[in-house]
């Protein structure tokens, strides 16, 4: 007996047994197709009809799983015990920053960021940079760098990212320490720095997102940099980048100065109602 | 989003393992691995590769159906339509029913040295 012709036996209070082939076996399993109906039945209303009771008993499709954002623990490599000092540049795709990875630690389980010349006194590593023409901002963190230009119309980034290799070149082999003590022997706990973004988080950035159907959720703090998620609306939104980085970044550095690197962890292929698509 | 024609697994198992067969999910069709070495229990190396030759919507581990499996690391070898060859290694992360882990990783942007 098929399983729908049970089924319907069961919901009509006829005969489990089929009688054309009433093994015992068949009855075994007509008692667990019984068995089944009394531990899924989905409140059915007493005035159902038969074809209403059948469409709850379609498969139940496959069951969802949670998907991991794994983190990337190797991108861009570079042999890290080679005498000489190797530097890598990669603008992003848009050309508005250029990373620059170095087989040298720069500051080892902190970032700092530099917002201006004024920031960079007494920091060698940073002195050195902004006498470049054209650098706007300097992120540090581990063995990266990352920098802006003012001149957001230049696309090519060769020329400028070869001079910032040669300053970096130039103060690693120097040997000095590349950051201010002010800057290292002032940091604050990850506690004081968690305190102060949650709080920005929840009085200034989630109440703008929101008119956009946008949630922003603080995910850690390891050192003095922080890792977000973007979720609902600003998942996915095409101005995500714009969001996070003149919005986000801002709020962040003002309410706690000292936050270093802003990581995002948001999987935006993965966004289901952009608020830009 | 590149076309793929060809990727590879090597999974290093931490110290709870799994007896179930490894399957990933392409574009939410989950299939085995094909030319399978090496084993998933604890401390063991598995690698398994697949000719996929299709745009990865989605690429994901499957956690195992019983059970949870410790994964110190995951390295994934990608071979693209017109690309070079990359690699990305993923950090130490555990499987179970419930879930899966993403695995696909666009290809790195264009990077020189200066």
């Amino acid at each position: 007996m098929s399983f729908v012709k049970k089924l319907k036996n069961i919901l009509s209070g006829s005969s489990l047994v089929d009688d054309e082939t009433g093994s015992p076996e068949n009855k075994a399993t007509a008692t667990e197709v019984q068995v089944m109906a009394v531990s899924k039945k989905a409140t059915p209303a007493s005035n159902d009809t038969p074809e209403e009771k059948t469409s709850q008993w379609e498969p139940e499709p496959p069951k969802e799983r949670t998907v991991i954002q794994p983190k990337v623990i190797a991108g861009v490599s570079l042999p890290q015990d080679g005498d000489k000092i190797l530097i890598k540049a990669q603008p992003s795709l848009n050309n508005d920053q250029c990373v620059f990875f170095v087989n040298r630690p720069l500051m080892k389980g902190y970032s700092w960021y530099f917002a201006n010349f004024e920031a960079a006194a007494e920091s060698p590593l940073a002195e050195a940079l902004f006498s470049l023409d054209d650098l706007e901002t300097i992120l540090v963190m581990e063995n990266t760098l990352t920098v802006t230009r003012k001149d957001k119309t230049v696309v090519d980034w060769k020329p400028l990212a070869e001079e910032v290799g040669a300053a970096v070149r130039r103060v690693v082999e120097e040997g000095s320490p590349l950051i201010a003590d002010k800057i290292l022997n002032d940091l604050p706990s990850e506690d004081s720095i968690r305190e102060g973004i949650q709080k920005v988080i929840d009085t200034e950035v989630n109440p703008g997102v929101a008119g956009h159907g946008g949630s922003i959720t603080l995910l850690s703090v390891k050192g003095n940099s922080v890792t977000i998620h973007m979720g609902g609306g600003c998942q996915g939104c095409s101005a995500a980048d714009l969001t996070l980085k003149q919005g986000i970044h801002t709020s962040f550095r003002n309410a706690v100065p000292q936050v270093g690197a802003i990581l995002d962890e948001t999987d935006h292929s993965a966004g289901v109602n952009p608020y830009f698509s | 989003m590149p076309r793929l024609n060809t990727f590879k697994v090597t999974i290093e198992t931490g110290d709870r393992g799994t007896s179930g067969p490894v399957q990933f999910s392409f574009n939410n069709h989950t299939l085995p691995f094909a030319n399978v070495q090496g084993g998933t229990k604890a401390g063991e190396t598995f690698e398994g590769d697949f000719e996929v030759n299709s745009f990865p919507h989605s690429l994901t581990l499957v956690g195992p159906e019983q059970g949870e499996w410790q994964l110190n690391k995951i390295t994934v070898d990608y071979n693209c339509e017109n690309l070079p060859p990359y690699s990305v290694t993923f950090d130490a992360l555990a499987l179970d029913a419930t879930n899966q882990v993403n695995i696909w990783q666009d290809p790195p942007l264009p990077s020189f040295e200066v």
